[in-house]
Protein backbone atom coordinates (compact mmCIF):
# COMPACT_ATOMS: atom_id res chain seq x y z
CA UNK A 1 0.00 0.00 0.00
CA UNK A 2 1.22 3.46 -0.90
CA UNK A 3 1.54 5.68 2.14
CA UNK A 4 1.91 9.43 1.90
CA UNK A 5 4.56 10.35 4.44
CA UNK A 6 3.71 14.05 4.58
CA UNK A 7 0.20 13.50 5.89
CA UNK A 8 1.45 10.92 8.37
CA UNK A 9 3.99 13.45 9.66
CA UNK A 10 1.09 15.87 10.17
CA UNK A 11 -0.76 13.16 12.10
CA UNK A 12 2.30 12.74 14.32
CA UNK A 13 1.96 16.30 15.71
CA UNK A 14 -1.33 15.86 17.63
CA UNK A 15 -0.21 12.36 18.58
CA UNK A 16 2.91 13.73 20.27
CA UNK A 17 0.78 16.42 21.90
CA UNK A 18 -1.12 13.58 23.60
CA UNK A 19 1.96 12.71 25.69
CA UNK A 20 1.74 15.71 28.09
CA UNK A 21 -2.03 15.25 28.11
CA UNK A 22 -1.46 11.71 29.38
CA UNK A 23 0.72 13.17 32.13
CA UNK A 24 -2.05 15.52 33.22
CA UNK A 25 -4.76 12.87 33.03
CA UNK A 26 -2.77 10.51 35.24
CA UNK A 27 -1.39 13.04 37.75
CA UNK A 28 -3.45 16.11 38.47
CA UNK A 29 -6.44 17.64 40.20
CA UNK A 30 -9.82 16.18 39.15
CA UNK A 31 -10.70 19.32 37.18
CA UNK A 32 -7.39 19.11 35.33
CA UNK A 33 -8.08 15.47 34.51
CA UNK A 34 -11.46 16.33 33.04
CA UNK A 35 -9.89 19.05 30.89
CA UNK A 36 -7.19 16.60 29.81
CA UNK A 37 -9.80 13.98 28.88
CA UNK A 38 -11.64 16.60 26.83
CA UNK A 39 -8.42 17.64 25.10
CA UNK A 40 -7.40 14.04 24.43
CA UNK A 41 -10.54 13.30 22.38
CA UNK A 42 -10.01 16.49 20.38
CA UNK A 43 -6.35 15.66 19.69
CA UNK A 44 -7.27 12.07 18.82
CA UNK A 45 -9.70 13.29 16.19
CA UNK A 46 -7.07 15.65 14.82
CA UNK A 47 -4.57 12.77 14.58
CA UNK A 48 -7.01 10.45 12.81
CA UNK A 49 -7.99 12.84 10.01
CA UNK A 50 -4.54 13.27 8.37
CA UNK A 51 -3.76 9.61 9.05
CA UNK A 52 -6.76 8.61 6.92
CA UNK A 53 -5.45 10.79 4.10
CA UNK A 54 -1.91 9.49 4.58
CA UNK A 55 -2.94 5.85 4.39
CA UNK A 56 -5.00 6.60 1.29
CA UNK A 57 -8.13 5.15 2.90
CA UNK A 58 -10.87 7.80 3.16
CA UNK A 59 -13.07 5.32 5.03
CA UNK A 60 -10.82 5.69 8.09
CA UNK A 61 -12.40 9.11 8.58
CA UNK A 62 -15.40 7.30 10.08
CA UNK A 63 -13.41 6.62 13.25
CA UNK A 64 -12.82 10.36 13.64
CA UNK A 65 -16.54 10.99 13.03
CA UNK A 66 -17.53 8.60 15.83
CA UNK A 67 -14.89 10.13 18.10
CA UNK A 68 -16.10 13.67 17.43
CA UNK A 69 -19.57 12.61 18.60
CA UNK A 70 -18.53 10.41 21.55
CA UNK A 71 -15.75 12.62 22.93
CA UNK A 72 -17.76 15.66 24.05
CA UNK A 73 -20.60 13.34 25.11
CA UNK A 74 -18.20 11.49 27.40
CA UNK A 75 -16.88 14.75 28.81
CA UNK A 76 -20.42 15.90 29.63
CA UNK A 77 -21.12 12.54 31.30
CA UNK A 78 -18.03 12.94 33.48
CA UNK A 79 -19.03 16.51 34.28
CA UNK A 80 -22.45 15.24 35.36
CA UNK A 81 -20.89 12.69 37.73
CA UNK A 82 -18.09 14.86 39.08
CA UNK A 83 -20.44 17.80 39.52
CA UNK A 84 -18.08 20.25 37.83
CA UNK A 85 -17.46 21.32 34.24
CA UNK A 86 -14.24 23.34 34.27
CA UNK A 87 -13.83 25.91 31.53
CA UNK A 88 -10.64 25.64 29.57
CA UNK A 89 -9.22 28.28 27.29
CA UNK A 90 -6.64 25.75 26.09
CA UNK A 91 -9.29 23.39 24.71
CA UNK A 92 -11.14 26.20 22.94
CA UNK A 93 -7.97 27.62 21.42
CA UNK A 94 -6.75 24.21 20.30
CA UNK A 95 -10.09 23.60 18.61
CA UNK A 96 -10.39 27.00 16.98
CA UNK A 97 -6.79 27.00 15.70
CA UNK A 98 -5.98 23.32 15.19
CA UNK A 99 -9.16 22.07 13.53
CA UNK A 100 -9.16 24.57 10.63
CA UNK A 101 -5.39 24.17 10.24
CA UNK A 102 -5.82 20.44 9.63
CA UNK A 103 -9.30 20.18 8.08
CA UNK A 104 -8.92 22.89 5.42
CA UNK A 105 -5.79 21.40 3.75
CA UNK A 106 -7.50 18.01 3.85
CA UNK A 107 -10.53 19.51 2.11
CA UNK A 108 -8.26 20.95 -0.59
CA UNK A 109 -6.62 17.55 -1.01
CA UNK A 110 -9.95 15.73 -1.11
CA UNK A 111 -11.56 18.06 -3.63
CA UNK A 112 -15.27 18.85 -3.78
CA UNK A 113 -17.62 15.98 -3.13
CA UNK A 114 -18.94 13.78 -0.38
CA UNK A 115 -15.53 13.31 1.25
CA UNK A 116 -15.13 17.07 1.63
CA UNK A 117 -18.62 17.43 3.13
CA UNK A 118 -17.79 14.68 5.61
CA UNK A 119 -14.52 16.38 6.59
CA UNK A 120 -16.30 19.69 7.09
CA UNK A 121 -18.95 17.96 9.21
CA UNK A 122 -16.30 16.35 11.41
CA UNK A 123 -14.49 19.67 11.80
CA UNK A 124 -17.71 21.42 12.76
CA UNK A 125 -18.54 18.69 15.28
CA UNK A 126 -15.05 18.88 16.83
CA UNK A 127 -15.21 22.68 17.15
CA UNK A 128 -18.78 22.68 18.48
CA UNK A 129 -18.07 19.95 21.03
CA UNK A 130 -14.91 21.66 22.28
CA UNK A 131 -16.55 25.08 22.52
CA UNK A 132 -19.50 23.69 24.48
CA UNK A 133 -17.45 21.54 26.85
CA UNK A 134 -14.61 24.06 27.17
CA UNK A 135 -16.91 26.96 27.96
CA UNK A 136 -17.09 25.94 31.58
CA UNK A 137 -19.86 26.82 33.95
CA UNK A 138 -21.99 23.98 35.17
CA UNK A 139 -24.68 26.57 35.65
CA UNK A 140 -26.97 24.74 33.23
CA UNK A 141 -26.98 23.99 29.58
CA UNK A 142 -27.92 27.44 28.33
CA UNK A 143 -25.22 29.15 30.38
CA UNK A 144 -22.62 26.72 29.08
CA UNK A 145 -23.74 27.29 25.49
CA UNK A 146 -23.76 31.06 25.91
CA UNK A 147 -20.41 31.09 27.67
CA UNK A 148 -18.61 30.07 24.47
CA UNK A 149 -18.33 33.64 23.22
CA UNK A 150 -16.99 35.07 26.46
CA UNK A 151 -13.26 34.74 26.94
CA UNK B 1 6.59 6.87 8.87
CA UNK B 2 3.85 4.41 9.68
CA UNK B 3 6.22 2.67 12.08
CA UNK B 4 6.84 5.94 13.94
CA UNK B 5 3.09 6.45 14.37
CA UNK B 6 2.66 2.89 15.63
CA UNK B 7 5.55 3.23 18.09
CA UNK B 8 4.20 6.51 19.52
CA UNK B 9 0.71 5.03 19.84
CA UNK B 10 2.15 1.94 21.53
CA UNK B 11 4.04 4.12 24.03
CA UNK B 12 0.83 6.03 24.75
CA UNK B 13 -1.03 2.76 25.35
CA UNK B 14 1.71 1.49 27.66
CA UNK B 15 1.84 4.75 29.60
CA UNK B 16 -1.94 5.00 29.95
CA UNK B 17 -2.25 1.38 31.07
CA UNK B 18 0.50 1.84 33.68
CA UNK B 19 -1.15 5.04 34.93
CA UNK B 20 -4.52 3.26 35.16
CA UNK B 21 -2.94 0.59 37.34
CA UNK B 22 -1.09 3.05 39.57
CA UNK B 23 -4.12 5.25 40.26
CA UNK B 24 -6.06 4.04 43.28
CA UNK B 25 -9.22 6.13 43.21
CA UNK B 26 -11.83 4.49 40.91
CA UNK B 27 -13.16 7.82 39.64
CA UNK B 28 -9.69 8.89 38.55
CA UNK B 29 -9.09 5.44 37.11
CA UNK B 30 -12.19 5.87 34.95
CA UNK B 31 -10.73 9.02 33.39
CA UNK B 32 -7.41 7.28 32.72
CA UNK B 33 -9.29 4.30 31.27
CA UNK B 34 -11.10 6.52 28.77
CA UNK B 35 -7.69 7.86 27.69
CA UNK B 36 -6.49 4.27 27.34
CA UNK B 37 -9.49 3.47 25.14
CA UNK B 38 -8.70 6.42 22.91
CA UNK B 39 -5.01 5.45 22.65
CA UNK B 40 -5.97 1.87 21.75
CA UNK B 41 -8.37 3.13 19.07
CA UNK B 42 -5.58 5.24 17.58
CA UNK B 43 -3.23 2.26 17.65
CA UNK B 44 -5.76 -0.01 15.92
CA UNK B 45 -6.33 2.61 13.23
CA UNK B 46 -2.61 2.91 12.57
CA UNK B 47 -2.45 -0.90 12.37
CA UNK B 48 -5.03 -0.73 9.52
CA UNK B 49 -7.92 -2.08 11.57
CA UNK B 50 -10.51 0.74 11.67
CA UNK B 51 -13.40 -1.63 12.41
CA UNK B 52 -11.74 -2.79 15.62
CA UNK B 53 -10.95 0.85 16.40
CA UNK B 54 -14.62 1.78 16.06
CA UNK B 55 -15.79 -0.82 18.54
CA UNK B 56 -12.88 -0.05 20.87
CA UNK B 57 -13.81 3.62 20.76
CA UNK B 58 -17.42 2.94 21.70
CA UNK B 59 -16.62 0.40 24.42
CA UNK B 60 -13.35 1.69 25.81
CA UNK B 61 -13.84 5.43 25.81
CA UNK B 62 -17.54 5.65 26.67
CA UNK B 63 -19.21 2.54 28.05
CA UNK B 64 -16.58 1.14 30.43
CA UNK B 65 -15.87 4.43 32.29
CA UNK B 66 -19.60 5.11 32.46
CA UNK B 67 -20.21 1.70 34.05
CA UNK B 68 -17.39 2.32 36.56
CA UNK B 69 -18.80 5.71 37.49
CA UNK B 70 -22.33 4.31 37.89
CA UNK B 71 -20.99 1.49 40.08
CA UNK B 72 -18.97 3.88 42.24
CA UNK B 73 -22.00 6.08 42.79
CA UNK B 74 -24.19 3.13 43.68
CA UNK B 75 -21.64 1.70 46.14
CA UNK B 76 -20.93 5.03 47.84
CA UNK B 77 -24.58 5.88 48.29
CA UNK B 78 -25.48 2.64 50.06
CA UNK B 79 -23.89 3.02 53.57
CA UNK B 80 -25.13 6.51 54.39
CA UNK B 81 -28.60 6.60 52.93
CA UNK B 82 -29.44 9.85 54.73
CA UNK B 83 -27.30 11.92 52.34
CA UNK B 84 -29.29 11.99 49.14
CA UNK B 85 -26.44 13.44 47.06
CA UNK B 86 -23.63 10.96 46.59
CA UNK B 87 -21.15 13.59 45.50
CA UNK B 88 -17.50 12.62 45.48
CA UNK B 89 -15.88 15.85 46.55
Amino acid sequence: MRADDGWLAVALVPLLALVPVLWRVSRGAPEDRLIAQNLSSLLGGLALLPAAQGFGRPAYVDVALVLSVLGPTGTLIYARFLGVLPGSRLVRRTALLGVPAIVLPLCVAAGPGRAMAKLLLIGALLIAGSVVTGAGGGRGRKAAADGGRTA
Amino acid sequence: MTDVLIVVALLLVAGAATAAVLNRDPVRQALVLSFLGLALALLFTFLQAPDVALSQLAVGSAVTPLMILLTVRKVRRRPGDSTDKGRER
